[in-house]
């Protein structure tokens, strides 16, 4: 049997969950064993293949068109794909400018900000990805499996990881299922 | 009893269970968010949504009375989804983002369900809808984000406060938790009882004392008895790390988890300066002492003036700390003067009264939850003594009537259904012009005393309206289960003829018989009955007497503070710097009571045990070892049978100790 394929993106996210990941310490080596890591942030490859992967991993959820771009990448690249954290299963703590919307947010931060000069204005230039509301990753693609936490805890990553890579479907419940 | 078969298993409980206690009852657990243990039944949330065979559709288990025959399923794969959709319904309402809330991670019903129900995300996003946050209030936080509407605050205000300050504005999704006619909490009606807090399953309602202080799971409980006043209701301490973080109601107590914000709040707010050594007044200045040098001093001092010691308690310090107070001073020191803060202004009228009739007149406490009409004399159940008043206030709304006579503005005025303002100082005229309207009626259900006052003259003397009395006086007469409750405005008079007077208007209205005792008083602070047991009722009059004082914790009164300004030498026990303790000759720090075990008798004469829940800083002693040691240096022994020194004298209410 050849390893599955794992490959693994950020989006609106901290990079936090990839932290808690490489926070699964020496048990790393186990998973970098059973599988074949592709591409992930910390590693060189950047997009998974073309030609396909077994398990897409995503982090953090979609603010843009950008975002979109990878969501959408991800899914037609994986057989599986997973929701990793809370922002990517709920939104997360980005999500909270949905309260006040993406203008006022863009305001606040661009323009009123303490940090800035009275010359403050909000980036327009047509390279940037075109900004949206917070969505959740399935608001955006179909997800087979969500992973929360914020971030999901190292054990719970390993867990998951190690099902995935056996072939096996992980099941997050009881003490492994917490939102944060 | 009835008979029931709930996921296959022969239950039976008694007439009128709810399936869901039911179900509790024999371990089964059926998800909710909306029903509460100690407040009616509400049918909102749908979490709790069983099959019962016959039945066209789920029913809600939470207002299902449980019938024979009656089988029921809990979890089947439809019950299942159906919970798993509303959960993502409630979910998906409002700002139910986890990771920034106070009660996330174990304290939080709505994720603790979620997670029961095994779910890893909700397939329905929020719409992304403001709503208001009410940060108006001292003592805790609305946030409308937060809420699943499940109206258990909005309940417990009026089930438990009998507040009906909480209530609810708008309609569907748009509806919020609102104070009166949507006014800031904190200039609503609200009167800061928290049971609201203690009851919300989310973090809507946010503790300010004990927000971000720790989960449950953090915290130590300590099961106690509140010492804001002689109802002793019954508290949790819950501490960390010896700090107390927050107070809730113990449902198991006769309060049932209400609490005032005397219990709940203000003993958490204390803004007075701890004394943490003993002190000595050296060369006019307070100076750090040791004990031993505090105490050889005051017993040096004490010794050489025998003749003139006058010596005050708190009725807040403990039975024991009481009791031994009483010995050393009164038994043993033979001091001119023994008595408490209070000087028997909310007690020793009626433990006259009790004294020459030989038996206890007053009943307990839960006579007001089947009183049908309650005559309030003399106390504003608003100010002191919250909780009694949520009692009434609560039954109000099932048609108890309420009549007041207090010649004072009273906090409950306005929900009364009579309202009697008489000139201050003539209870006796209000009590025998009730008696007359009502043996002139020929209403009188007890003994009639044959040289009752006409009323006329007496409503001379109250100058009370002659239509107010006879409405209240038949009121009264037509009550199946009165009951007076009285306080301070009445007993501190010291006239014993309105005291009997009252006695005998409970006998003619039947509120006293033989059966039942349909009259109580509030009597003052934590353990004001156990000082009338006492004997510590006496009036303070000081001149040239060396004098004690143990304040303990309590707060001094102008009055005391002004009866001790010129006295030529002061000792004073306490916990807290006070205008006492500025002027004193020597000062000997003690614990506050969540320092300290000890006994507490309440209004009705139940004895709790009050246990202590943190540990004092070094040096600081307890009030019964301070006092002890003060016996010691003075060379009295202190008599430590309390339970003794409480039966001496006719008790006003039954004692259960």
């Amino acid at each position: 049997m050849t390893k599955p394929k794992i490959s693994t993106d950020w989006m609106a996210g901290c990079s936090g969950c990839h932290m808690s990941l490489l926070d699964i310490d020496e048990r790393l080596l186990e998973i970098a064993e059973l599988t074949d890591i592709r591409a992930t942030p910390i590693t060189d490859l950047k997009e998974p293949d073309e030609s396909g992967v077994d398990v897409g991993i995503l982090e953090g959820g979609i603010n843009n068109s950008s975002n979109e771009e990878v969501a959408h990448r991800m899914r037609s690249r994986c057989k599986i794909l997973v929701a990793f954290g809370d922002c990517a299963v709920f939104g997360g703590v980005p999500a909270l400018r949905n309260m006040c919307g993406t203008e006022e947010a863009l305001k606040r931060a661009y323009v009123e900000a303490e940090s800035n000069d009275d010359q403050g204005f909000i980036p327009s230039d047509p390279e940037l990805a075109v900004m949206s509301d917070v969505r959740a990753l399935h608001e955006v693609v179909p997800v087979d499996l969500h992973v929360p936490g914020c971030p999901p805890d190292p054990d719970v990553i390993y867990y998951v990881l190690k099902e995935l890579a056996e072939g096996r479907m992980p099941e997050i419940k009881d003490e492994k299922l917490h939102w944060h | 009893m009835v008979n029931l078969t709930i996921n296959g298993k022969q239950i039976e409980v008694t007439e009128g269970t709810t399936v869901l206690n039911a179900a509790r009852q024999n371990g089964i657990k059926i998800p909710t968010l909306c029903d509460h243990p100690h407040l009616t039944p509400y049918g909102g949330c749908r979490l709790c949504m069983v099959e019962i065979k016959g039945m066209r559709v789920p029913m809600a288990a939470c207002t299902m009375p449980a019938s024979n025959g009656m089988i029921v399923e809990t979890d089947t794969p439809a019950l299942k989804k159906s919970r798993n959709v509303v959960l993502s319904l409630l979910f998906s309402e409002r700002n139910h983002f986890c990771p920034f809330c106070q009660v996330s991670g174990g304290d939080c019903e709505l994720q603790n369900t979620a997670y029961d129900e095994e779910m890893t995300h909700w397939p329905m996003q929020p719409q992304w809808t403001n709503f208001p946050v009410d940060t108006s209030h001292p003592y805790f936080i609305l946030d409308n984000n937060r809420c699943i509407l499940c109206r258990r605050c909005i309940r417990a205000c009026a089930e438990m406060s009998g507040n009906f300050t909480l209530g609810v504005e708008e309609r569907g999704a748009a509806t919020i938790v609102v104070a009166d006619t949507n006014v800031p909490l904190g200039q609503s009606t609200c009167v800061s009882c928290g049971s609201c807090v203690q009851v919300c399953p989310t973090g809507a309602l946010i503790d300010r004392q004990s927000a971000y202080l720790g989960h449950e799971k953090n915290l130590t409980v300590t099961r106690s008895i509140c010492r804001g006043c002689s109802l002793g209701c019954g508290i949790l301490v819950h501490t960390r790390d010896n700090h107390i973080v927050k107070i809730t109601g113990d449902y198991e107590n006769e309060n049932a988890g209400t609490l005032c914000k005397t219990g709940r709040f203000l003993a958490l707010n204390e803004q007075r300066t701890r004394l943490t050594t003993p002190l000595k007044r050296v060369a006019g200045q307070l100076t750090a002492t040791s004990w031993d040098d505090a105490l050889a001093t005051l017993a040096e001092k004490f010794s050489a003036s025998k003749d003139k010691v006058a010596a005050v308690a708190s009725t807040r310090l403990s039975v024991e700390a009481l009791s031994t107070f009483k010995s050393l001073f009164a038994d043993g020191l033979q001091a001119k003067q023994v008595t408490s803060v209070e000087e028997g202004r909310p007690t020793a009228l009626q433990s006259m009264v009790a004294d020459q009739l030989g038996e206890a007149i007053e009943g307990k406490l839960d006579t007001l939850r089947t009183a049908d009409c309650v005559l309030l004399v003399g106390v504003d159940l608003t100010t002191t003594h919250e909780v009694a008043g949520f009692y009434i206030k609560r039954n109000l709304p099932k048609g108890t009537r309420l009549i007041i006579i207090d010649p004072n503005e009273n906090g409950m005025d306005g929900l009364a259904n009579i309202n009697l303002k008489p000139r201050a100082g003539t209870d006796v005229a209000v009590f025998s012009a009730i008696e007359a309207v009502i043996v002139k009626e020929g209403l009188a259900r007890g003994a009639v005393d044959e040289n009752i006052v006409s009323l006329k003259s007496a409503l001379a003397v109250c100058e009370l309206n002659v239509q107010d009395v006879t409405d209240a006086a038949r009121m009264l007469a037509e009550a199946v289960a009165p009951i007076i409750v009285y306080g301070k405005g009445l007993t501190a008079s010291g006239n014993p003829g309105a005291m009997e007077a009252l006695v005998r208007l409970a006998n003619v209205i039947g509120a006293s018989d033989s059966e039942r005792k349909g009259l109580l008083s509030v009597k003052g602070e934590s353990n004001s009955l156990a000082a009338a047991l006492l004997g510590l009722v006496d009036q303070l009059e000081v001149k040239d007497e060396a004098v004690y004082v143990a304040v303990g914790d309590d707060f001094v009164s102008k009055r005391l503070a002004s009866k001790l300004e010129k006295v030529p030498y002061l000792v004073v026990q306490a916990s807290y710097e006070s205008a006492l303790t500025e002027r004193a000759d020597i000062v000997l720090p003690v614990n506050i009571w969540a320092e300290e075990s000890g006994y507490v008798l309440n209004a009705e004469g139940r004895l709790q045990f009050a246990s202590a829940a943190v540990t004092a800083p070094e040096g600081i002693r307890s009030n019964v070892d301070v006092l002890k040691d003060v016996a010691r240096k003075l060379g009295v022994t202190v008599n430590d049978d309390w339970r003794a020194a409480l039966t001496k004298r006719t008790s006003v209410v039954e004692l259960e100790m």
